[in-house]
């Protein structure tokens, strides 16, 4: 007993000696960013849904510039029209009407493009990634289908081929392939008939949000623009003139997803000085402990003589 | 009756018995199912769908069986790091069901995830994004796997090669050995870590989904429950295999350790309860537990299938009665094996009407993984020496271990 206490002890300071090489060696990762600025020349979408008038013009105008084949399945295979995002919709435009049947709103539904998006945090290989302008991108060599921007995403944005051998996740992309070649601005604002969604750099985008606010003091829900802080900002910012959430945007945190799970990953790694104190702490001891494994282990084969049971 | 497991043995029983030609059948159809799987899509064989997009094979053959797999961790660190030299015998039957464990859930998620043939970047450490949970877990576990459990299971094979009668058998068993006898402290502290690592980030994973997740299970502290949980479902799990191979191959019914291992589950329990009312006090959501919707019930299953048996396993008289330890056990099991499935499944909001139960090809998948797992079990213990046996019966068969300081 006593000698095992003894070869503990010593384990025990093995351990800090090899904390101490290990914390001369290793360079504590910087100081983590705790919430991430958007990016100065960050573009995105301002969705008014006052100005909407639902003819879903920017529909197929998505599908089109996309290559996306229309979902006819809720018409019977008549025209477009998607009940939800699906793996061949990357913009749908929903109507909310509450059970009184007065209070209604179109909404548009699409990828949010957020500063600090939880699918890039969650995505193991950098497929999905926040690209040029900040959109945030897909890149099929890199993704190994697991899913993870599906269960992360806090609008239920990434849509995944689940009928396909070689499935892709499907998203809006803001027309990344097109804006700045062929056209200036994505499918959907080019045929707005109302301008009701119009691109432009966010910082831009907000200030005309906020314009139009205090242009109609009380008009819009709790005169606020959806976006300017919800999970920690994103790029598609929404007015609306009723609740968010009824029109299917979520309440969240100002503080990202991400940036909670980069605090909590800092505090237990401390830039991966953790692992190896533990490791080098718990090698210590084991060698202590194997010593005494193979005396003692020796020493019962003295009593069992005889047998095959010799030490090889 | 109670008797003193002494050493390991090989089982001399036939291997083809019914059981065993049971799940090796339901594992067979689970491979057939899973070749038309890669031929079609995900789609045409599970109920998964854009709202639920993780379901029986991540959430039950990853997430929960790998925590029933981490009694090679678990007791590993009671045996060595604590030094209960008890554990000792019961040590090579733990990293067995660890082995089966984390090997057929990584199967299953190789079958799960829709596009495999890209894991080959992994192996280029500048495609990693080292934010990701996900990484970690898939970096984490395979190393541990590779590196770790196949190790750790080697000395019953190791044994059967140094005594197959080729003598150039032999001298690589022995040459192995004594590389493993060199480097065995290393290879431990490696064990302890990489689980350590990759059972906490299991919890981890669902706090990057925020609000998605209901807040009785939604937290900060998500990696520390799921690493503890993985104690307390590892112990659990190697306190069923052992009980359940004493009453069928009569080895003996070691209640000494068998006991010890149940209450440092039991404790485990206990501690894990106090941390989580603690924490879900902490955040003020105490309340949401006595509303008896959806989530306070099978948060109270949870809370009771767990901690009663926990606190009656504490007490001697019960816990030395061995059909009501087996009872208790069980029980422990399935409520642990709840909390790890709950936060993507049950208490997830997938925002929308988006509705959720496995398909019949996808639960006889994950059930054929999971069978895949007990038929190599049932195979390694006829084949080499695994399970702990009372004095009697080792002297009856013959337990030649060149190799028992492994």
């Amino acid at each position: 007993m006593d000698v095992n206490r003894r070869d503990a002890l010593k384990a025990l300071f093995g351990g800090s000696a090899f904390a101490a090489i290990a914390s001369t060696a290793v360079p504590v990762a910087k100081a983590s960013e705790k919430a991430v600025e958007p990016e100065v020349d960050a573009v995105g979408l301002l969705y008014d849904a006052t100005k909407c008038i639902g003819c879903r013009a920017c529909m197929p105008a998505c599908q089109n510039a996309n290559g996306l084949k229309p979902d006819t399945g809720g018409s019977g295979g008549l025209y477009q029209q998607p009940d939800t995002l699906n793996s061949h919709t990357k913009n749908l435009i929903k109507l909310y009407v509450a059970d009184d049947g007065h209070e209604r709103s179109f909404i548009k539904q699409q990828c949010m493009h957020c500063v600090d998006p939880a699918c890039v945090s969650g995505c193991p290989m950098k497929a999905l990634h926040k690209e040029g302008l900040g959109v945030v991108a897909w890149t099929s060599y890199l993704c190994i289908g697991c899913r993870y921007c599906q269960v992360a995403c806090p609008f239920n944005i990434p849509k995944f081929e689940w009928d396909k051998v070689n499935p892709k996740i499907v998203k809006c992309e803001l027309c990344d392939h097109l804006v700045g070649k062929a056209q200036a601005e994505p499918a959907c604002t080019k045929v707005c008939p109302t301008h009701a969604v119009v691109y432009g750099k966010r910082t831009d985008l907000l200030a005309e949000a906020h314009r139009r606010i205090k242009a109609q003091p009380g008009f819009y829900f709790e005169d606020r623009v959806y976006g300017e802080f919800e999970a920690g900002g994103t790029q598609c910012l929404v007015l609306s003139h009723v609740d968010f959430t009824k029109v299917g945007l979520p309440k969240l945190d100002k503080e990202s997803a991400p940036a909670q799970v980069r605090k909590v990953n800092d505090f237990i790694y401390q830039g991966f000085l953790t692992p190896l104190v533990v490791y080098g702490g718990v090698a210590a001891i084991m060698r202590g402990r194997w010593k005494g494994h193979l005396s003692e282990h020796e020493h019962q084969e003295h009593e069992q003589t005889g047998a095959e049971g010799k030490k090889v | 009756m109670t008797a003193h497991w002494e050493k390991c043995i090989r089982l001399k029983e036939p291997l083809l018995t019914k059981p065993f030609l049971l799940f090796a059948g339901l594992a067979a159809l689970s491979f057939l199912l899973a070749l038309y799987r890669e031929l079609t899509g995900l789609g045409y064989v599970t109920g998964l769908n854009d709202g639920y997009s993780w379901g029986l094979f991540k959430n039950w053959n990853v997430t929960t069986l790998t925590a029933l797999g981490s009694g090679g961790y678990a007791v590993a660190v009671f045996a060595w790091i604590f030094n209960v030299r008890q554990f000792h015998k019961v040590l090579r039957t733990a990293v067995l069901t660890s082995l089966v464990g984390y090997g057929t859930g990584m199967l299953a998620l190789g079958i799960d995830v829709g596009r495999p043939w890209n894991f080959i970047w992994i192996a280029n450490p500048l495609t990693w994004n080292q934010h990701s949970v996900l990484l970690e877990v898939a970096v984490c576990m395979t190393a541990y796997f590779m590196l770790a459990l196949d190790v750790e299971n080697m000395p019953p094979f190791l044994e059967r090669m140094y005594r197959s009668g080729d003598p150039k058998k032999k001298e690589w068993a022995m040459k192995i050995f004594n590389f493993m006898h060199k480097t065995f402290p290393f290879g431990i502290a490696l064990a302890f870590i990489l689980p350590s690592m990759h059972q906490a980030s299991l919890g981890q994973l669902m706090y990057l989904a925020g609000s998605r997740v209901h807040p009785l299970w939604q937290t900060a502290l998500l990696p520390l429950l799921y690493l503890l949980m993985a104690y307390i479902l590892g112990f659990s799990c190697v306190l069923l295999v052992l009980m359940l191979s004493s009453l069928t191959w009569d080895l003996g019914w070691d209640q000494e350790i068998l006991g010890r291992l149940a209450v440092i589950m039991s404790s485990m329990v206990a501690l894990w309860t106090v941390v989580r009312f603690v924490d879900i006090g902490r955040r003020g959501a105490l309340g949401l537990i006595l509303t008896f919707d959806r989530y306070s019930l099978v948060f109270l299953a949870e809370t009771l299938l767990l901690l009663v048996p926990a606190l009656l396993m504490l007490l001697k008289p019960i816990r030395t009665r061995p059909s009501v330890l087996f009872q208790l056990c069980l029980l422990v099991a399935i409520g642990g094996s709840l909390y790890r499935f709950t936060p993507t499944t049950l208490a997830f909001f997938p925002l929308g009407n988006y509705r959720y139960f496995p398909s019949v090809a996808e639960i006889l998948m994950s059930v054929g993984f999971t069978s895949l797992g007990v038929a190599v079990f049932l195979y390694a213990v006829k084949k080499y020496a695994i399970l702990p046996a009372s004095a009697s019966k080792v002297a009856a068969e013959t337990a030649l271990q060149p190799f028992d300081t492994l």
